[in-house]
């Protein structure tokens, strides 16, 4: 999905605190991928994990470290994971439910195909199959 | 009978009693919630539902069409700051929380 937007739409893996770190909530099938990481005590710490993170899982994303005191992920409550759109005028166009039951990509691109074809201005009011729609 | 009524009712107390504290440690930080969530027996979180519980409980201030807060983060590699209010009036943003573990 991120090749086939990443032109259009800028996309960012917001890396915030350990979902299952180690000393706090450590999971068997963590474990059993070698995944188990101890509760960073530090921005640098954090920044560490999440190197490994994205070289282990090639991730072509890229990512930005929130700040040690949490501030995004609490204005986001995106602990433990969860996906946002944000339009073009800087509003929450999608807000998924919460990690790990409301993560689907899918319902995502359909409102991030909704709001690329949005910014269009007359072209969406042609194209546009919901009428209701106000023209920007 | 009576017997029966009084054992239901008061193991339907215990369990709007638990349901209630698992929603309120819900909330916490997660690293409460973690350490908290660590120590239930497996068994005691097939009595609950989970799913609707965790999506209330986390589910934030944020609502679509609202402004989505600002921030200014680094990137991984130290090379830039990111701020999403510099996308607009240009591109859409997607943002995925997420870690390793």
């Amino acid at each position: 999905m991120y090749e086939q937007y990443k032109d259009r739409a800028a996309f960012y893996i917001v890396y915030i605190q350990e979902a299952h770190a180690s000393d706090v909530w450590q999971m068997s099938s963590n474990v059993a991928q070698h995944v188990v990481f101890a509760s960073p005590k530090s921005y640098q710490e954090r920044g560490e994990v999440a190197d490994a993170c994205v070289r282990n899982l090639h991730l072509a994303i890229p990512a930005i470290l929130d700040g040690f005191d949490n501030r995004t992920d609490v204005a986001y409550t995106g602990w433990p994971d969860r996906l946002y759109v944000i339009d073009r005028e800087g509003r929450v166009a999608y807000k998924s439910k919460a990690g790990p039951f409301g993560f689907h990509p899918r319902e995502m691109e359909e409102s991030l195909k909704r709001v690329l074809s949005d910014g269009h201005g007359a072209e969406a009011a042609v194209h546009a199959d919901d009428g209701s729609r106000d023209k920007r | 009978m009576r017997k029966v009524v009084t054992v239901l009712g008061t193991l339907t107390v215990l369990w709007i009693g638990f349901v209630a504290l698992i929603y309120a440690e819900m909330r916490r930080p997660p690293e409460n919630f973690g350490r908290f969530i660590a120590n239930v027996p497996g068994p005691l979180f097939m009595a609950l539902p989970f799913e609707t519980l965790w999506s209330h409980a986390r589910g934030g201030v944020i609502h679509a069409g609202d402004v989505a807060p600002d921030f200014e983060l680094q990137t991984l590699d130290k090379s830039a700051t990111v701020r999403l209010s510099s996308f607009r009036g240009s591109k859409p943003v997607v943002l995925i929380f997420g870690s390793y573990t």
